[in-house]
């Protein structure tokens, strides 16, 4: 059969795209940019670039498409893809530089919730992803997808897993020597735990395979990257991921009002508080959030969560691999075979790209390789700390004459260090003054030249940003379609189990790991 | 049948490709391409 479609949709699709762009390179669309936050919009570049290529792009298939003759063959079937990848990207480019922004700046407005110092979007995850899911289940179910773009939508998957592999770049295995060891001990054998629970339950309660690995990733791990991670990985289809995200950003917001009640009602210390958070909470955001809410006036609880989660992620790769062999195992195990030539015939090989980036990315080749998502510290001109920063004589007087008021021992001497180097000498004096600055001890001004010193040594390496945007896009473009492939039907027959076995698994990691800390975890680590 | 068990005449619900191996190859070649050209041109 001819796939084409004649149909003057893709070209239809190029010259909205290209308006945008006109809008958006002309000025037309500045006082509606300016309304979603004038000179914090971080989209601008992107809408004076990608909206152009792809309309141009669009234009030229569409009109192939439209008035071309098409004959059965490859080309035919491949190129058939473009209008409904086209759509998807137009809905992506649509959530991620209008409808987010603006659901960001109606919550914005509605101020901050209670103690978490965050914005109810960024506590529920309202991000263009989560929105980008919304949207497509919205086309798809409403509206439904149009002929011309169902091919399309099956291009969805291919850009997760690229995504996927890419992801690889964002992490590096020489972080974790950064970690503290009980925070490997504690988050390694929780995470494992929780992923061997969740796909022990799933087998007891008869989910699919798919439903059990993607939902094990998402408790375990942390929150929306690892589902995405893992869904191709065990093969899930997109209601199981849609469930996965909202099983795990709905208990997230549970927890984060939770945390803060019980850890007050026991008398938690920052860090113990700080270890509970970080391994029993599972979105980053709301890992953030319950921290901040537990202690407003410092970043002492918040650095420990942080720690935490960071050694959570790094988990991730191991928990990929895991899932690629146990999915295989199972789908085969009804018939006896040969479990390694199966895992060799049917191991998902995008895993392995996932893991091939990940080493060279911790070798150091896209970013100092203590870089976390790109970001790494760096007090010497070889990673990127320029001489210019170091501090004038006047202000180390300032600092020098205000530091009698700075009562705690660990603070005084990472100032006094600060003072007598011109510049923050290693990660951990530069998390002590963060938490310095958080306490609001010292004057304003002297605050201000030590937020200029914490922002000196800390850099984003351009290559990771550049890896970012790709991931986002891809990302975007893969869950637009995947919301897309969700409809009411399957939504129900998918049925209510994965929130149970979320909540339950849930509730056991946050209980177990209260116990624990409580039990091993003192002041310091 | 939802529309996930849907069946096609090439691919499937979810891929345009005929096997997952074949896609993740696809994803693989992708991603080493936008790999190289952060790498030369970032």
């Amino acid at each position: 059969m001819v796939y084409t479609k004649k149909s003057p949709a893709l070209f239809i699709i190029g010259i909205i795209m290209l308006s945008i762009w006109f809008m958006a390179d002309s000025g037309i669309l500045a006082p509606y940019i300016e309304h979603l936050g004038g000179k914090k919009y971080k989209y601008t570049a992107e809408l004076l670039q990608i909206p152009l290529y792809f309309g141009i792009l669009s234009v030229a298939i569409g009109l192939w498409q439209w008035f071309g003759n098409h004959t059965e063959n490859h080309w035919d079937y491949y190129s058939s893809t473009v209008a409904g990848a086209m759509f998807i990207l137009l809905i992506a480019m649509l959530v991620r530089w209008f409808v987010a922004p603006e659901i960001a700046v109606i919550s914005t407005a509605m101020g901050k919730v209670g103690q978490t110092g965050s914005y109810i979007h960024k506590l529920l995850g309202l991000n263009y992803v989560v929105i980008g899911i919304v949207v497509g289940i919205l086309v798809v179910n409403v509206f439904k997808v149009p002929e011309w773009a169902r091919n399309g939508v099956r291009v969805s998957r291919l850009g997760l897993k690229t995504g996927v592999i890419l992801l690889g770049t964002l992490y590096s295995a020489a972080e974790l020597k950064n970690l503290g060891g009980l925070s490997i001990i504690m988050i390694g054998f929780f995470v494992l735990g929780s992923v061997g629970i969740v796909l022990w339950m799933g087998s007891r309660m008869k989910i699919p395979n798919s439903m059990g690995g993607v939902l094990s990733a998402g408790m375990g791990v942390c929150g929306v990257s690892a589902t995405v991670a893992a869904a191709p990985v065990v093969q899930a289809k997109s209601v199981e991921i849609a469930y996965t995200i909202g099983t795990i950003l709905l208990w997230g917001v549970g927890c984060m009002f939770a945390f803060p009640i019980i850890g007050n009602l026991l008398g938690m210390s920052h860090v113990q508080f700080g270890a509970w958070a970080g391994t029993g909470i599972l979105n980053s955001a709301q890992v953030a959030g319950a921290a901040l809410a537990f202690q407003p006036d410092g970043i002492e609880t918040l650095k420990v969560a942080e720690i935490f989660n960071i050694t959570r992620v790094l988990i991730l790769p191991i928990i990929v691999l895991w899932l690629a062999v146990w999915y295989v195992k199972r789908e085969e195990s009804a018939t006896q075979v040969n479990v390694g030539r199966v895992i060799f015939e049917k191991f998902p090989v995008f895993v392995l790209g996932f893991i091939l980036l990940f080493a060279l990315s911790t070798t150091g080749i896209f970013a100092p390789a203590n870089h976390y998502k790109g970001k790494y510290f760096g007090n010497t001109t070889e990673t990127g700390f320029k001489e210019s920063k170091l501090l004038k004589a006047d202000q180390k007087t300032l600092l020098q004459s205000e530091i009698a008021s700075v009562q705690r021992d660990d603070r005084r001497t990472a100032l006094q260090r600060l003072i007598d180097n011109g510049k923050v000498m290693s990660i951990g004096d530069d998390d002590t003054l963060r938490g310095l600055i958080n306490a609001k001890v010292l004057s304003k001004d002297a605050n201000s030249i030590l937020k200029a010193a914490h922002k000196s040594v800390r850099h984003t390496a351009k290559m990771i940003k550049a890896f970012r945007q790709w991931i986002t896009w891809l990302f975007a473009f893969g869950l637009v379609g995947l919301g897309m492939q969700i409809t009411i039907s399957s939504m129900k027959q998918a049925g209510g189990q994965p929130a149970v076995i979320g909540g339950v698994v849930g509730l056991l990691k946050a209980t177990l790991s209260l116990v624990v800390v409580m039990m091993l975890v003192s002041e310091t680590i | 049948m939802n529309d996930e068990q849907q069946e096609f005449e090439r691919g499937s619900s979810l891929s345009i490709f005929g096997s997952d191996r074949k896609e993740d190859f696809m994803a693989l070649i992708f991603a080493l391409a936008i790999a190289f050209g952060v790498y030369v041109f970032t």
